[in-house]
């Protein structure tokens, strides 16, 4: 487990993370989609609120972290929210399943973080090889305006508090 | 990426995990606990694997594992003890994708971490330099047993399609 290298106030390194983007196509899982790059820097001037999770369909499990997010998409917006994304060390393709299985749709992007890189920078990811899993990102939420952070909930038991929807709403 | 192994050869010992399938993870608000299987449950048995380069991937899983479910029926009366499917993706990932599939307890979905087992096979493939966050995968393949010998090896040699990996094609090598 490495430590937090990220805080209020801090710019963050650039990063770049695949994805798939979402079309209705994509809703009757015949399709698979084609991965895309996407680069932090296209949040600059933008409010991003960013979601990581350890992996697509584990516990504390979906019915957890996400669902409050997609719910609350209104509030997110109406709090002058730009972008939404889910950040995952999967492949684009499984974040892609996993964001139609949730009805993500075009409102929240599933990011692939690969190997938790980006994350890894921030002190947010975590080595879980000796279940298997290899390196992966913690479970966390950022606020970032203009490429600033300006939100760090990161949590330490397996949880969901500091990252949730409602911690993160009561920070913007 | 070239099979070690031939018909007639003894499979190594590996171990999968996987989630079991219960009607309680159909409401997706459960995840499963991962649990091993090694290979030797399959001694004196006769089992079906194919293996995808990974869940959610193309060629589609409308073109490789549907097929597989649809005539699980008749890959059991031709003899058929257990049908798996096989990636190098997390039993996690396994067990929501298959659910998509609608596999129920028809087909298992196994993880073989980092593609262990099937690169002692010589069926991995490393997919690190397509720049799309894939690393080291299985191959597309199917694989028949029968006491833990192969009956029948099918590789893709395109990985993007599926045709000695496919069902018809291990239906009529059963």
């Amino acid at each position: 487990m490495s430590d937090i290298k990220i805080k209020v106030g801090d710019t963050i390194p650039q990063g770049t993370f695949t994805y798939i983007p979402w079309t209705p196509e994509l809703e009757d899982h015949s399709a698979c989609g084609i991965p895309v790059k996407l680069s932090t820097d296209e949040w600059k001037g933008k409010k991003v609120v960013l979601v990581s999770v350890p992996g697509a369909f584990t516990p504390t499990c979906h019915a957890n972290h996400l669902p409050p997010f997609l719910k609350k998409y209104d509030e997110f917006k109406a709090k002058g929210v730009d972008v939404i994304a889910v950040l995952a060390a999967n492949d684009a393709f499984v974040l892609s399943g996993w964001a139609r299985f949730l009805g993500l749709q075009d409102k929240i992007l599933a990011l692939s973080d690969p190997n938790a890189k980006w994350s890894a920078q921030l002190g947010l990811s975590q080595d879980l090889s000796a279940v298997d899993f290899g390196t992966r990102t913690k479970r966390y939420a950022l606020v970032i305006d203009d490429l600033k952070v300006t939100y760090v909930g990161v949590e330490t038991e397996r949880v969901v508090s500091v990252s949730g929807a409602d911690a993160v709403l009561a920070a913007l | 990426m070239a099979p070690t192994v031939n018909v007639g050869d003894a499979v190594p010992e590996g171990t999968f995990v996987y989630v079991p399938f219960t009607p309680e993870l159909e409401e997706h608000s459960a995840c499963g606990i991962p649990t091993k299987l090694s290979t030797d449950a399959w001694k004196g048995k006769k089992v079906v694997l194919f293996a995808v380069p990974g869940a959610f991937t193309p060629s589609c899983h409308a073109n490789h594992a549907p097929p597989y479910l649809a005539k699980v029926p008749e890959l059991k009366a031709k003899g058929a003890d257990v049908v798996a499917v096989v990636s190098a993706n997390d039993p996690f990932v396994l067990s929501g994708w298959s659910r998509i599939l609608g596999f129920g307890d028809k087909i298992l979905a196994l993880s073989d971490p980092d593609a262990k087992w099937s690169s002692a096979l010589g069926l991995d493939v490393d997919l690190s330099g397509l720049g799309i966050g894939l690393g080291k995968r299985t191959t597309r393949y199917a694989i028949v047993l029968d006491d833990l010998k192969i009956k029948y090896l099918g590789v893709e040699p395109d990985p993007t399609q599926v045709t000695v990996s496919g069902v018809d094609a291990v239906l009529a090598a059963l």
